[in-house]
C-alpha cells in the first residue's frame, strides 16, 4: 500500500510559504540590530530569540530559508539538466565515447568535491547564492547521470527509437519524446533527494567558511555560528535553525520516498 | 594457458591502463585547478610574515620553491619526482609529504575503518529487524528515526554531540587523537574516538540499513520463500539463510563502493573535531594552497574511488559473468545518491 505523505506535504508548504511571505511575516528586517535585546533566549518580544548582534532569529530565519531553498532547487536542476543531457548521450553513444564519458564522469567523482567547490567560488568571485547553487549542482551531477546512462541503454536500442530517427529525428526530439518520459520516473527521487543534499552541502560549506557571504542568511549560515554558541552556550541560536532544516529535509525524503515506492507492490510471502 | 585466462589477463591489462589514463588525468586535472585557485602557497609556507616580504624577498623564495615557472614545466618536475617516488616537500609543515601523511594515514584508517564496520555491522541487524517485521511499528519507527538522523547534517550533529557530551557533561573530549603525552595509550585514543565515529556511523548507517531492508523486501516476494515456508523453516531463518544469501552479491558490491564514501565522509567529521587526519590535512592544503600535499592527498582519493568502483565491478562479474561490459557496478547494486 501506498501511502500518500500528506503530512510532509503541509508543513513542506507551510514552511515555503512563509519563506515566500517574509517580508510580510518577519516582525524586524533580518539585518535589523537590537542593541538592547543582545543573545536573548526564546520568548518575549523575540519569539526565536536573539543573536550576539541582537538581531531577531525568527526574522533571519525567514529570509534565510529563502536562500536554502533557491540553492537548493537551484542545485537540483542544474544536476538533473546536467546528467539527463550528459547521461543520454553518453547512452546513445557507441562503446569507447560511452566508456570515456563515464570514465570522465568516475573522475569528476574522485576529486575532492571541497576542491571542486573552491575552485568554482573562486571563478565567481563574490560568493552569491546562484554561484553557490551553480557549485553545488556542477559538482553533483554524476550518480544522476550514470542511472540516466543505463536506463537509455536499455531503452535506446528500441525499434520505436530507431523508427524515429529514420524519419529524421534529431537527438533532441528523441531526448524530448522518447526517452525522457521513460527515464523521468527513475532520477525523479533522485532529483527530490538533490535538493535536500544541497541545502546540506549549503550548511557545510557556510561551517567551513566557504558559504555566502557575511551579509546574505541563510539556514546553513545561521547553523554555522558555532563558535558564539560554544562561547556563550546560546543553544538557541543553532538547535532551532537545525531543527528546521532537518524538519525541511526530513520532508523532502519523504516526498522523494513516495515517488520512487512502486504502487501496488505484491505481499510479502514471509 | 587456456582460453579463459588469456581473456582474463587481457581484461585485467585493460582495466589496469583505463586506470592509468585516468590517474594521469586526475592529476593533470588537480594540478590545474590547485593552480587557478585563490590563495598564496607563501603564505602556507611563512604563515602572516608572507605578506611582510620584500618583492624581491619573495622572488627569492618563490624561485626556491620552484613555484616561478610556468604551469607545464612544474607539472613535469612534478611526475619526475611522482614516479622516483618523491612527493615533494609540504609547505606548511616544511617537512616530505610522505612524512606527514606517515604520520597522519592511521589516523584516518582507525577512524574509517572503525566507522565503516559498525555502519555496515548495524546496517545488516537492522535491515533484517526491519525486513523481518516489515510494516510493522517497530520498522515503522525505525524508518522514521532513520531517516531523520540521516538527515541531520555531519558538522551539526558533531557539534550538537559536542555541545551535549564535551561543553556540557564534560564527559567526552571535544577533539583531536589523543591527550596529550598519551599518543601510545590505545585507550585513550578510542576514547577520542568516540563521538567522531558515532557521527560517523549515524550519518551512513541508515541509508544502507535502508538499502538491505528493501532488498530483503523484495527477495521475501519470491516464490522460493513460500516453498521454504512450507519446509517448516522459520521466518528468521528463512531471512538469515536464504534472502540474505540472494542479496549477498549487491551487498558486496555495495560495500565496495562504499569505501570512499565513507572515508569521504571522515572529511568534516575530522574538521569539526580537529582531528589529525587526511580529511583536515586535504582541507588545509586545499585552504592554502599546500601544492605537493594537495596533489598527494588528491592521488590517493582518487586512487581509493578507481580502485574501490573497479573491484565492485569485478566481484559483480565473478558473480555474474553476464554482467561484463554491460553494466557497471552501481547500477546492480542500484546504487543512488
Amino acid at each position: 500500500m501506498k501511502r500518500k505523505p500528506y503530512l510532509s506535504g503541509v508543513i513542506l508548504a507551510v514552511i515555503i510559504l512563509c519563506c515566500l511571505l517574509a517580508n510580510v511575516l518577519a516582525p524586524f528586517e533580518s539585518s535589523q540590530m537590537d542593541t538592547a535585546a543582545v543573545s536573548m533566549a526564546p520568548g518575549g518580544g523575540h519569539i526565536f530569540g536573539t543573536d550576539a548582534m541582537g538581531r531577531d532569529l525568527f526574522s533571519m530565519l525567514l529570509y534565510g530559508g529563502r536562500a536554502s531553498i533557491y540553492i537548493g532547487l537551484m542545485a537540483a536542476a542544474v544536476s538533473a539538466v546536467i546528467a539527463v543531457v550528459y547521461g543520454a548521450v553518453s547512452g546513445m553513444a557507441g562503446r569507447i565515447a560511452d566508456s570515456l564519458m563515464m570514465g570522465f564522469a568516475e573522475l569528476v567523482m574522485s576529486v575532492p568535491a571541497i576542491l571542486l567547490i573552491l575552485f568554482l567560488q573562486a571563478i565567481w568571485g563574490n560568493p552569491s547564492a546562484t554561484s553557490i547553487a551553480l557549485s553545488i549542482g556542477l559538482t553533483g551531477w554524476m550518480n544522476m547521470a550514470k542511472v540516466v546512462r543505463s536506463e537509455v541503454r536499455q531503452i535506446g536500442k528500441s525499434d520505436y527509437i530507431l523508427a524515429a530517427r529514420t524519419m529524421g529525428a534529431d537527438f533532441g526530439y528523441v531526448l524530448k519524446k522518447h526517452l525522457l518520459p521513460n527515464f523521468i520516473s527513475s532520477i525523479m527521487y533522485m532529483v527530490v533527494t538533490a535538493i535536500g543534499q544541497a541545502m546540506i552541502t549549503e550548511s557545510t560549506l557556510s561551517f567551513l567558511g566557504l558559504g555566502l557571504s557575511l551579509t546574505t542568511v541563510s539556514w546553513g549560515s545561521l547553523m554555522s555560528m558555532s563558535e558564539s554558541v560554544l562561547l556563550s552556550n546560546c543553544w538557541w541560536l543553532i538547535v532551532i535553525p537545525g531543527t528546521i532544516l532537518v524538519i525541511t529535509l526530513v520532508c523532502i525524503t519523504q516526498l522523494g520516498e513516495y515517488i520512487r515506492r512502486g504502487n501496488n507492490r505484491l505481499h510479502s510471502n514471509l | 594457458m587456456n582460453e579463459t585466462w588469456k581473456k582474463r589477463i587481457k581484461y585485467a591489462a585493460a582495466m589496469l591502463i583505463r586506470m592509468a589514463v585516468l590517474m594521469t588525468l586526475l592529476s593533470i586535472i588537480i594540478f590545474v585547478i590547485a593552480d587557478k585557485c585563490p590563495g598564496d602557497p607563501l603564505r602556507s609556507y611563512y604563515g602572516d610574515g608572507a605578506e611582510r616580504l620584500s618583492i624581491e624577498e619573495r622572488q627569492a623564495a618563490e624561485a626556491r620553491l620552484g613555484l616561478d615557472q610556468p604551469l607545464p614545466v612544474r607539472y613535469g618536475r612534478w611526475v619526475k619526482n611522482f614516479v622516483k617516488g618523491d612527493l615533494g616537500l609540504s609547505y606548511k609543515y616544511k617537512q616530505p609529504v610522505s612524512e606527514v601523511i606517515g604520520r597522519m594515514w592511521q589516523n584516518t584508517l582507525a577512524l574509517g575503518g572503525l566507522a565503516y564496520v559498525l555502519t555496515f555491522g548495524f546496517a545488516v541487524w537492522l535491515g533484517k529487524f526491519c525486513a523481518l517485521h516489515e510494516d510493522g511499528v517497530a520498522d515503522r519507527v525505525i524508518c522514521k528515526i532513520g531517516v531523520i538522523s540521516s538527515n541531520i547534517p555531519a558538522f551539526f550533529m558533531a557539534l550538537l554531540l559536542i555541545l551535549i557530551f564535551s561543553v556540557n557533561l564534560r564527559i567526552l573530549p571535544a577533539g583531536g587523537a589523543y591527550s596529550y603525552g598519551m599518543s601510545g595509550s590505545l585507550a585513550d585514543r578510542l576514547y577520542h574516538m568516540v563521538l567522531p565515529v558515532t557521527v560517523l556511523v549515524l550519518e551512513h548507517l541508515w541509508y544502507y540499513a535502508y538499502m538491505i531492508r528493501n532488498k530483503l523486501v523484495e527477495e521475501t516476494r519470491q516464490d522460493y520463500v513460500l516453498l521454504c515456508k512450507a519446509e517448516g523453516m522459520s521466518r528468521k531463518a528463512i531471512i538469515s539463510k536464504s534472502c540474505m544469501r540472494n542479496i549477498l552479491p549487491s551487498l558486496l558490491v555495495m560495500m565496495a563502493i562504499s569505501v570512499p564514501h565513507i572515508l569521504g565522509g571522515t572529511y568534516v567529521v575530522e574538521t569539526v573535531f580537529s582531528y589529525p587526519g587526511l580529511g583536515t590535512l586535504s582541507f588545509e592544503s586545499a585552504m592554502y594552497k599546500d601544492y605537493n600535499m594537495l596533489m598527494a592527498l588528491c592521488m590517493i582519493t582518487g586512487l581509493a574511488v578507481l580502485v574501490f568502483n573497479m573491484m565492485a565491478k569485478v566481484i559483480n562479474e565473478f558473480i555474474d559473468p553476464r554482467m561484463q561490459y554491460e553494466k557497471t557496478a552501481e547500477e546492480v547494486a542500484g546504487y543512488e545518491a
